[in-house]
């Protein structure tokens, strides 16, 4: 087959590393490109009072052009509501604000709005399409990430807090290592919450190539964060070095670096403390528990476990290699949630502790026990990574509704076909050694993880359950990677419970209530995605992207052209995230600054001061107002990095206020209005038209937070992952962040705005003009509903003030002659269905679904 | 090329269609579909259309198409050849085909006797029997063959095709996907428009219920939706007069584009003026009901290509056998599936050609891989992308042509291999666009349907 021959010979002539970048082009392409720079320093041109205006001002006089008029007030309120808020102005709202226009209603005004709830839950879903926020893996069956849905709450929290941007940047990047985490009023970790984002990247179920699989999610991940945060295509370096940019292959593997050295786990919002009182009392009323057992029985078995011989591990056969074991340190082992204790356990437990009847069991030898934690804690304990050099590996344990997996490559989704054989649940109280073929996988790198609680393992196949079984537990007592088939000796089980053991003595039972009742004293605590470091690696360059040809190494650092040189020592424990945070926000100050407050630009004016939001680079667009943007950027820095306060510069300026008429004077001098000598016109987003159709029908249930609501599925077609529940058709009035986010079930009339599909980062929505939009707005069951019910909600009286109160809803405005005209014609001839009809029409005009 | 803005809306009646008058047409004419943007030319197109039968879950290619005697010959003993992992990692013996060959037509094509209708088409096929794909996973490979990436979120086929031809009526979008039930691995977005323009994404018409969504008026009295209408209008006209802007204008007009969509749908799903023979013909009269929603597809694809859509996408019906994957039970999964599409198919090839379109129109028949030539259990084939048929017709591919061919198993594409970005370019030759200067820009890069491959694939163009 002489074809094969010459496609492997090509294959290796082309397999040669690409040409680098030479110092000297990447120090040119440093030096010319603006956003490598410092942040200028200009002084706002003299003029203006208001700097954003100064600048912008500045601009337009230069090419003979002046700013608009202001906006006409009801414009301008029903632009700043839908931008800052996400919603309608509400009647009394407009009436009030019409009746006193002032510069000092328009800053009551905006100050209402920031301090409202609402303006997190307009502001985060900002946030969401930059970490392509889902609630579900994608790909074939659309599993779900357990909890998800925490995340979308923490933001808007966050922006509600005005929680400073470079915290909530460092939260993301390694909220799980903050030294002291934020907190809230109940003492749940915040900080933790935010490192969520790094798994909403997609993920295949039974890839070929878990290896592959890694380069590609990790990939992703380095792609959100580098564009989100840094306004930088980071990612495109994967293959090759940047071929515009000053980012080479090596400053994307020395990221990857991070992302391999830390895992995935369900983490708790409230973390226990091993070493606290509340913990150490109920660890005091389990001992104290183990000595009633003790005392009240009678046979033999029980004091056995007290014995030192039992305690010892047997020895290693020759070529046997202990991964960890309870004679590791516990530093040795990683730990999610302390769910595993302060120190392995001997001797007997209970599970759970219910006075009548306590489960009882004892374990021959010492375990790392997430029972001694209480029913109610979610647990994680794990390996260091390691090669798997040996076929076989052996994991002595004991449980219930809990799971040992083997994740090789970072891969987690072990599941059938391929990778089934990759976990054991354990449902056995007796300790057995669990046997794993790892064949397949030789040379490959890996970590054992034992998760209390298999629900919640990223695997679970049950997409529909949101709540989880609580009494799992987990007794993992050493992992030994080993040539021979069969496992390791070990000591027998015990019996239990003890012969003659019918109906526990009151002791025992007095000391099962204390010990119940202790349970009750720990923090209850939910959980959800998180980061959390493993063991520290740096990754290969990537020959040409192929995850099996390493080239050189790329030790974990920030980006070289932003300083970034130094490398973690290379004993440093972890991933580094935190040291990269630090790095991150100190030498990517100027790229975070004018990211972030490029993005707030546009938001409000449709279009960024750098128009390609999430690429700052050669690339990218250039600043239209490179002045007014670092001068921006240094103002967000020297007010504590408040995105509030970043908003309020830029609603407060007369810039945003103006009116959005085009002008013919401006026709020659600045057709795309990039000088901004008018507002621009934007449609609203998806979920501000759903939103503000739940407003003005009066449907809206301001609720704050909580699971996710499912809207109706699509019936006529069948498609795997497809979820089985279906929903209301108004989403019982929840604001549109509160619906599902199921990567292959979006909501159509979403989807038909423009929610865009959560892959990768989006700082700039598609704003498409399709039928899809005018069919949903004239056809959709929901907005039939929500106009039935608006024009029940219509006050009684004469068919003006009716019409007055429905253009105040939705236009903020009174009706002119023309339209009272105009409408009074349907009214006329509607019939019964007039004012659902009329209501309806308002719905589909233009200016509903636009702000001028 | 880069475009990112279409073209304003420009009204205009539906372009008169001839058989051979299309080429001749100035290109840019061809344009002024609703809002649909310019067209793209680099050179002469040979086509101007494509229907995409996409046969999800990965037909086994050496039951209806790769002929192999060795494999017949070897059936049950062990693969002589070496074998790549596979997804299920349950290889067994050598599986001999479960139908019989015959060669057909004047260009002797193979096909086997679980196609019969197909196999009196013969003579138009243009069979690739060399095809491979880079995935083994049914989601990743079928974003690989819709986007060429295995990954989410990049624009479909269709979408790029639209996006560059825009659309020749005024009346539908640009890409049609006629549901047969089964959405496949991966979702709608294998239909998507991914980073390009949100008009350009596959419209997903069903078969049962509501062809498109909300296209049904809820009014029981057509005249309360006029109302609406009129007054919708006048309020409209009213904001026009205190200032304009090129936004409202394009809101406007794609308003009156939804209208006359919900008005051209109801007449172009009735099928009324389609005469009982040709219906038949199509199998819409079958007694098996997945042949009749697939000739209904089938039909509908014609229509839609007539009115001047340019890229029509169908998915198939449920035969209960979990789409083309045949895991296990090869030999009934494959009865039923051909006898859903078989009929419909050879009509729409005889169809298309006796009313002139197939030579203007491309049709484009297979899955995102093919199986295994070893069985996997007792009765079933495993995932292969390393070499399966997928064949064309018409659009000026080489009727009663074989191209390339697999090993003696039909396992790996060995001579000519056709990768999926090979045929993805050739396919936008035929329709006048070069692929490497075919691109967007997106996240700082100008991107292309073939990412950084593919070549024009000569030797399957007439």
């Amino acid at each position: 087959m002489p074809w094969v021959a010459a496609a492997l010979l090509s294959a290796a002539a082309g397999a040669q590393i690409p040409p680098a970048v030479a110092d000297d082009e990447f120090t040119a392409r440093q030096r010319s490109h603006w956003a490598w720079h410092a942040l200028r320093d200009d002084a706002p041109p003299p003029g203006a009072p208001n700097p954003v205006d100064a600048f912008v001002h500045a601009r337009l006089a230069a090419a003979g052009l002046s700013p608009s008029p202001p906006a006409p007030p009801h414009v301008a309120l029903r632009r700043l509501w839908f931008d800052l808020v996400g919603l309608p102005p509400p009647p009394a709202t407009v009436q009030q604000f019409l009746a006193d226009p002032s510069d000092a209603a328009w800053h009551r005004e905006v100050e209402a709005l920031l301090a409202s709830p609402q303006f997190g839950e307009r502001q985060a879903r900002h946030w969401l399409d930059l970490v392509r926020y889902a609630e579900t893996l994608g790909h074939e069956f659309d599993f779900a990430i357990p909890n998800a849905w925490r995340y979308r709450d923490y933001v808007i929290r966050a922006l509600n807090a005005d929680v400073p941007y470079d915290q909530f940047v460092r939260e993301h990047i390694a909220g799980d290592l903050l030294p002291t985490p934020r907190r809230d009023a109940d003492g749940n970790d915040e900080s933790v919450q935010a490192t969520a984002a790094w798994w909403f990247a997609e993920q295949t179920h039974s890839p070929l190539d878990a290896a592959r699989h890694e380069a590609d999610r990790v990939d992703n991940q380095v792609d959100v964060l580098g564009k989100a945060v840094l306004g930088l295509t980071i990612a495109c370096a994967r293959c090759h070095d940047h071929k515009f940019d000053a980012i080479r292959a090596v400053d994307y593997f020395a990221l990857f670096g991070f992302v391999k050295s830390s895992r995935y786990v369900q983490a708790p919002l409230h973390p226990l403390d091993v070493h606290g009182a509340p913990f150490t009392a109920a660890l005091a009323a389990q001992r104290a528990f183990a000595a009633a057992v003790r005392d009240a029985a009678d046979g033999p078995g029980w004091h056995r476990s007290d014995d030192d011989a039992l305690d010892a591990l047997p020895p290693p056969r020759a070529g046997d290699v202990v991964i960890a074991s309870v004679d590791h340190p516990r530093s040795h082992w990683f730990h999610t949630n302390d769910g595993f204790g302060p120190a392995p356990w001997s001797g007997p437990f209970a599970p759970d502790a219910e006075a009548g009847a306590p489960q009882l069991f004892v374990l021959p030898g010492r375990f790392w026990n997430s029972a001694v934690a209480g029913p109610q804690r979610e647990g994680t304990l794990a390996t260091p990574t390691f090669r798997i050099e040996h076929r076989w590996l052996h994991v002595r344990a004991a449980g219930y509704r809990s799971r040992i997996k083997v994740v090789v490559d970072g891969f987690h989704l072990v599941r059938d076909p391929i990778y089934g054989r990759l976990h054991h649940d354990v449902d056995d109280s007796n300790a057995h050694w669990r046997t794993f073929d790892l064949e397949p996988w030789l040379g490959r790198t890996a970590f054992v993880q034992c998760i209390d609680q298999r629900a919640h393992d990223l695997a679970d196949p049950r997409r529909e359950r949101r709540e989880y079984p609580a009494k799992a537990w987990l007794a993992v007592q050493s992992v030994v990677a080993s040539p021979h088939h069969e496992p390791p000796p070990a000591a027998e089980c015990l019996p239990l419970p003890p012969p003659g053991w019918q109906q526990p003595p009151d002791s025992v039972r007095e000391a099962a209530s204390a010990l119940a009742a202790a349970w009750e004293a720990l923090p209850v605590s939910a959980t959800l995605p998180a980061m959390a470091d493993g063991t520290g690696v740096d990754a290969h360059v990537h020959v040409r992207g192929d995850p099996h040809r390493h080239g050189a190494a790329a030790p974990r650092r920030f980006l070289q052209a932003l300083g970034g040189g130094d490398e973690l020592p290379a004993a440093a424990p972890g991933s580094g995230r935190l040291q990269l945070a630090e790095a991150l926000l100190r030498r990517g100050e100027p790229l975070v600054a004018r990211v972030l407050v490029n993005r707030a630009w546009h938001h409000l004016f449709g279009r960024g001061l750098v128009r390609s939001v999430d690429n700052l680079g050669a690339l990218g667009d250039a600043p239209t107002h490179p002045e007014l943007l670092d001068w921006l950027a240094r103002d967000a820095i020297a007010h504590g990095w408040s995105q509030k306060h970043v908003l309020r510069r830029l609603v407060t300026s007369a810039t945003y206020r103006q009116d959005s008429r085009t002008r013919a004077d401006a026709a020659d001098a600045d057709p795309a209005n990039l000088l901004l000598h008018r507002q621009n016109v934007r449609r609203l987003t998806a979920e501000a038209v759903r939103d503000a159709l739940l407003g003005i029908s009066g449907r809206l249930d301001a609720t704050l937070y909580g699971l996710s609501i499912e809207l109706p599925q699509a019936t006529h077609i069948e498609a795997r992952g497809q979820p089985h529940q279906n929903g209301p058709v108004d989403g019982n009035g929840r604001r549109s962040i509160y619906l599902a986010v199921r990567r292959n079930f979006l909501p159509p009339m979403l989807q038909a705005f423009d929610l865009p599909t959560p892959f990768a980062t989006v700082g700039a929505r598609n704003v498409s003009n399709v039928p899809a939009q005018v069919l949903a707005l004239a056809n959709d069951a929901f907005v039939h509903g929500e106009c039935a019910r608006w024009a029940k909600s219509l006050p009684p009286g004469d068919d003006d003030a009716r019409l007055l109160a429905a253009y105040e809803r939705a236009f903020a405005r009174a009706p002119t002659a023309d339209e009272r005209a105009h409408c009074r014609a349907l009214l006329a001839d509607g019939g019964e269905h007039a004012w659902p009809d009329l209501l309806h029409a308002l719905v589909v005009t233009t200016e509903f679904q636009y702000l001028r | 090329m880069t475009r990112t803005d279409p073209l304003p809306p420009t009204r205009r009646d539906f372009l008169a269609r001839t058989s051979r008058g299309l080429a001749a047409l100035p290109f840019a004419s061809l344009a002024l579909g609703a809002d649909r943007g310019a067209l793209l030319r680099h050179h002469a197109p040979r086509a101007r259309a494509v229907i995409f039968l996409y046969m999800d879950g990965g037909p086994s290619c050496q039951d209806l198409f790769d002929h192999k005697p060795r494999l017949i010959a070897e059936n049950g003993k062990p693969f002589g050849l070496p074998k790549e992992p596979t997804q299920f990692r349950d290889e067994g013996n050598t599986l001999g085909p479960c139908a019989t060959f015959q060669q057909h037509g004047s260009s002797g094509q193979w096909i086997s006797d679980l196609l019969p209708h197909l196999a009196t088409q013969a003579d138009r096929l243009c069979v690739v029997r060399s095809m491979r794909a880079d995935f083994s996973e049914h989601t990743n490979a079928n974003y690989f063959l819709h986007t060429g990436h295995g990954l989410q979120g990049r624009p479909s086929l269709g979408a790029w095709v639209g996006h560059g031809l825009g659309c020749d009526t005024t009346q539908l979008p640009a890409f049609v996907v006629l549901n047969g039930g089964l959405v496949p691995p991966g979702g709608i977005d294998n239909f998507h428009s991914g980073f390009l323009p949100a008009h350009v994404q596959g419209s997903v018409f069903q078969m049962r219920g509501d062809a498109v969504a909300n296209i049904t008026p809820r009014e029981a009295d057509p005249a309360r939706q006029r109302r609406k209408q009129t007054l919708v209008q006048a309020l409209d006209a009213l904001q026009v007069e205190r200032g304009d802007d090129p936004a409202l204008a394009a809101a406007r007009s794609n308003h009156e584009l939804a209208f006359r969509m919900q008005a051209a749908v109801p007449e172009l799903v009735g099928l009324a003026g389609e005469s009982p023979t040709l219906q038949q013909l199509y199998g819409l009269e079958d007694e098996y009901e997945p042949t009749r929603i697939f000739g209904r597809q089938c039909l509908l694809a014609r229509r839609l290509v007539e009115r001047g859509v340019r890229f029509v996408e169908l998915t198939c019906p449920n035969t209960g056998h979990d789409r083309w994957d045949q895991h296990s039970n090869l030999r009934d999964g494959l009865r039923d599936n051909c006898r859903a599409v078989d009929r419909p198919i050879a009509a729409l090839l005889a169809d298309l050609a006796a009313r002139g379109l197939l030579d203007e129109t491309i049709v484009l028949w297979g899955g995102e891989f093919g199986r295994t030539p070893f069985s996997q259990g007792s009765s079933g084939r495993d995932h292969n992308p390393f070499g399966f048929t997928m064949w064309l017709a018409g659009g000026g591919f080489r009727a009663g042509h074989s191209h390339g061919a697999t090993d003696d198993y039909g396992y790996k594409a060995v001579v000519d291999p056709v990768t999926i970005h090979d045929l993805h370019a050739t396919i936008l030759w035929q329709l006048g666009i070069d692929h490497e200067r075919f691109t967007f820009r997106f996240g700082g890069r100008d991107l292309r349907l073939t990412d950084v491959y593919g070549t024009v694939q000569k030797s399957l163009l007439a």
